[in-house]
């Protein structure tokens, strides 16, 4: 395969600059796919039926660390894709299980707060508020499931195969899905949690 | 070990918490719901564009056009899907 030199590794061939900008198409329908969610709450979220309201539900304490994992950990990625444009492998693969744990721990957090939820009398069925809040922070959490274990992946084929311009180009395209989850957690911590609260 | 922190993310990531901690203002502080939500669109849309630019490294390669003409146009769509909704069903016009 042509090796392109003055480019990153990442985009060192022509099938590694057309995976990328696929998945950049690919994210594009993600944002279409969270604006539905994100209408659907935006619709429903006074329809609390006989349930709890945003503002009774939320709390702030686990909603500002699952916020500071998350922007921590797309800062830890981005070093990450930092480390391996300077073909430091070790570095790479330390940043990539920091962004991992942190991840993880955002779930646990995410998985005590759905707890709590359903504990106080929210859960999915109990109104159409209820129902939108948890399916959009689902889907949510499901895209950061699904990252922990696509990530995990990426650390054992670069381990075993080393940097090579497929494992790098499939870093990096791990690398702009977990910027755009972060992205997507931004949207909900302003306009779901903040705005319930203010 | 230094070279692992370049100056850019790093400042990228004190300014994400920077905007977060703004944005945590309208909890804290008695505000209007116009100013509250204003600030909040105002930080959110800055840290997205900051995600982007910065740490999506966006701008660097020679399709730029068509990524940023691609996400552009998806925010676009977005939006006219979340605002027309609300025009329709909740606002009434």
């Amino acid at each position: 395969m042509k090796l392109d030199h003055s480019q990153p590794l990442e985009y060192s061939t022509h099938e590694n600059e057309l995976n990328i900008f696929g998945f950049w198409i690919f994210l594009g329908a993600e944002i279409m796919l969270f604006a539905t969610l994100f209408t659907s709450y935006f619709t429903l979220e006074n329809r609390v039926g006989s349930g709890p309201s945003g503002a009774e539900i939320f709390e702030i304490s686990p909603v500002l660390i699952e916020t500071f994992l998350l922007l921590t950990s797309s800062f830890t990625i981005g070093l990450a894709v930092h480390a391996m444009r300077l073909g430091r492998q070790k570095a790479m693969i330390g940043f990539f299980v920091v962004t991992l744990l942190l991840g993880l721990t955002f779930l646990g957090v995410e998985i005590y707060e759905f707890v709590h939820y359903v504990h106080v009398g929210a859960g999915l069925q109990t109104s159409a508020f209820t129902a939108m809040l948890l399916t959009t922070l689902g889907t949510h959490g499901l895209h950061v499931t699904f990252g922990l274990f696509w990530g995990t992946m990426i650390i054992l084929q670069i381990r075993k195969r080393g940097l090579t311009a497929q494992t790098a180009g499939k870093s990096f395209i791990f690398s702009l899905y977990w910027h755009f989850l972060d992205v997507v957690w931004i949207f909900i911590f302003s306009f779901i949690y903040l705005k319930g609260m203010m | 070990m230094r070279e692992l922190f370049p100056a850019k993310p790093v400042m990228g990531f004190v300014f994400s918490l920077v905007l977060t901690l703004i944005a945590l203002s309208v909890y804290f502080l008695d505000l209007s719901f116009t100013a509250g939500l204003t600030i909040l669109i105002v930080t959110a849309f800055v840290q997205a564009l900051l995600q982007l630019i910065v740490f999506m490294h966006a701008g660097e390669s020679k399709d730029k056009w068509a990524i940023y003409g691609n996400v552009y146009f998806m925010i676009f769509i977005a939006l006219i899907t979340i605002l027309g909704t609300l025009f329709l069903l909740i606002w009434d016009m």
